[in-house]
């Protein structure tokens, strides 16, 4: 077994024994991107020199007998959309294309003093706007399991690069289920913290009430690890809540015995592939077995999800995707006479059509005379869902659903027909309208092979129970399947 | 729904050309109509969550960033300021 193919979890051990070094670690994860990233295409940008100078100094602190947190020489992908001091973050747009964040996020910061090792940028859709990594300007990302098919979005990269093994863990952002989606399309676990949870502080915002960074990994205990490292309040970031931090890692434990398990009839009725229906429900009936509760309820406003969704992250990216205007950082026109000239030509030539779409949507939905219609109503429909919640939540202890309606799709399926695309979130979306924690773990394969993943959804700041009923799960199947043979030079081993 | 595609690109600061007006107007329309899709709601469009109010940070001022990283990344550039076309004659 290769290096790059061990969770974080068993690294940080064997690098805690001196079995092997950050170095050696470091080097095999480059090794893995080489082979595969020609036919993946999971990194917009990579770091080697910088990466193995980070392994270096982790050898080197622990040969001094220092005591090193978990993450220490694990190398940890990061989405394009978090600033990184030093280091082009693009957000996979051509308005993006040249800049070079002056400081680190909240996030890049706590994982630096954590000695986490970053090999370097992983593609995503255009400013986190789609669902299969295929508006990024620059390249389409491959899903591992199935070259020809796309690997979700928007965080595609991470999810692509950490079933590849060219990251041993990576860092996504969900604003509509940007983690949990891709996560689920590429048989790995995704995790959509409450929001507030961690600080989105150099995270480029898209809609900044929905949006929340998270992690990816091969196994819970890996999202867990990482969760730990980035969470917790920041003054940086008014909306994060300020509570006492449990690290969640070192308390699994693989019990679900009386766990009551909600399990809402909107997210198993039409559109969701039986496949996918029958995968969910075989993984609550393991769990039942093992001793938890199910209950099937209801959550009747579910069906308005996607609506709301889709006004409320509209509105707010077409606000905050005015800052965009050629005159601090990014790109500039060439053409152009007048500010204003300056301004459409930048932005028109600047962003992609996906982008464009939503931010004409926002417009008109805060336009005078449309604003009650739609955004007002939007607003309350969000509170709406949220009471629903809040009410299922004094049933059981968790809600088991579908993560997507279906299996990975080909690349270029439904890249021309946005409502299709739209509807891949279905499932996801009102997690994030009720600011909830929402993990996506794999739960079997379709007839072609293709991951399906099952979400679990917990009341909030409820990050422990959703993790260690994802544990409890994983070790009820005797581990998640190994990573998807790969063709090229280092995938054959 | 219809909807005036050249205003909306106007007030969002995008310029769509001959083409792109009647590719964009008929996909607004059909997001329109999926997004039009609520229920009748009554209640109050109160914004703020009272159980999690935000805290703001105290406003005291700190060098966090040195002006030359900060215009770095600035296309143009004279004597520590960003350039724009001339605005006023």
């Amino acid at each position: 077994m290769e290096l790059y193919e061990y969770s974080a979890a068993k690294l940080s051990a064997m690098m805690e024994q001196g079995e092997i070094s950050a170095h050696e670690l470091c080097e095999s994860v480059f090794r893995r991107i080489e082979g595969t990233d020609p036919e993946v295409h999971a990194y917009l940008t990579l770091q080697k020199e910088e990466a193995l100078k980070q392994a270096d100094e982790v050898d080197k602190l622990r040969r001094s007998g220092e005591s090193l947190p978990p993450l220490a020489g694990i190398p940890v992908g990061i989405k394009d959309n978090i600033c990184t001091k030093g280091l082009r973050t693009t957000c996979a747009s051509r308005m993006l294309h040249n800049f070079v964040p002056p400081y680190d996020a909240t996030v890049i910061k706590k994982l630096r003093a954590q000695y986490a090792v970053i090999p370097g940028k992983l593609n995503m859709d255009e400013f986190a706007m789609g669902s299969s990594t295929e508006t990024s300007y620059f390249q389409k990302t491959a899903n591992p399991h199935d070259l020809t098919r796309i690997p979700g979005g928007s965080s595609g990269g991470s999810a692509a690069a950490v079933a590849a093994g060219s990251a041993v863990v990576a860092l996504g952002s969900d604003t509509g289920g940007s983690i949990r989606q891709p996560a689920s399309l590429c048989g790995v676990v995704g995790l959509k913290p409450t929001y507030g949870a961690v600080s989105r502080f150099g995270l480029v915002a898209f809609a900044s009430s929905l949006d929340q960074i998270g992690p990816f990994g091969r196994t819970v205990e890996d999202a867990a690890l990482l969760y730990d490292a980035v969470c917790g309040p920041d003054s940086m970031d008014a909306t994060s809540v300020r509570r006492d931090v449990t690290p969640i890692a070192p308390q699994l434990h693989a019990s679900v015995k009386g766990l009551k398990i909600g399990l809402p009839h909107e997210y198993f009725e039409e559109g969701v592939e039986e496949s996918t229906k029958k995968a969910v429900m075989n993984a609550a009936a393991e769990l039942e077995k093992a001793g938890a509760k199910l209950i099937p309820l209801s959550l009747p406003s579910t069906g308005y999800g996607l609506s709301a969704y889709y006004i409320i992250a509209s509105a707010e990216a077409s606000s905050n995707l005015a800052r965009f205007d050629g005159v601090k950082y990014g790109y500039r026109t060439e053409h152009f006479e007048t500010l204003e000239q300056m301004y459409e030509n930048t932005r028109s030539e600047g962003f992609g059509d996906e982008v464009k779409r939503r931010i004409l949507l926002g417009t008109f939905v805060l336009s005078s005379g449309y604003y009650d219609a739609y955004y007002k109503r939007a607003k309350m429909l969000q509170q709406q869902m949220t009471r629903e919640f809040v009410s299922v939540f004094e049933q059981c202890d968790l809600l088991l659903t579908p993560t997507t309606p279906y299996t990975a799709f080909k690349l270029g399926e439904r890249i021309d027909d946005p409502l299709m695309m739209y509807r891949c979130d279905v499932c996801t979306v009102p997690v994030n309208i009720a600011g909830l924690p929402a993990v996506s773990l794999p739960c079997g394969r379709d007839d072609r092979g293709l991951p399906i993943g099952m979400q679990l959804i917990g009341p909030h700041f409820s990050e422990a129970r959703l993790l260690n009923t994802a544990y409890s799960y994983e070790k009820l199947i005797g581990g998640f399947p190994p990573m998807p043979r790969l063709a090229g030079k280092e995938g054959a081993k | 729904m219809n909807i005036d595609v050249r205003h909306i690109a106007k007030l969002s600061r995008l310029h769509l050309n001959e083409e792109e007006i009647p590719k964009f107007t008929e996909e607004m329309e059909k997001i329109l109509a999926m997004v039009e899709q609520l229920p009748p709601i009554e209640g109050e469009g109160t914004l703020l969550d009272p159980d999690h109010p935000m805290e703001l940070r105290e406003d005291k001022a700190q060098t966090l960033y040195r002006r030359d990283e900060l215009l770095a990344n600035a296309p143009e550039v004279e004597a520590g300021c960003v350039v724009v076309p001339k605005v006023v004659d």
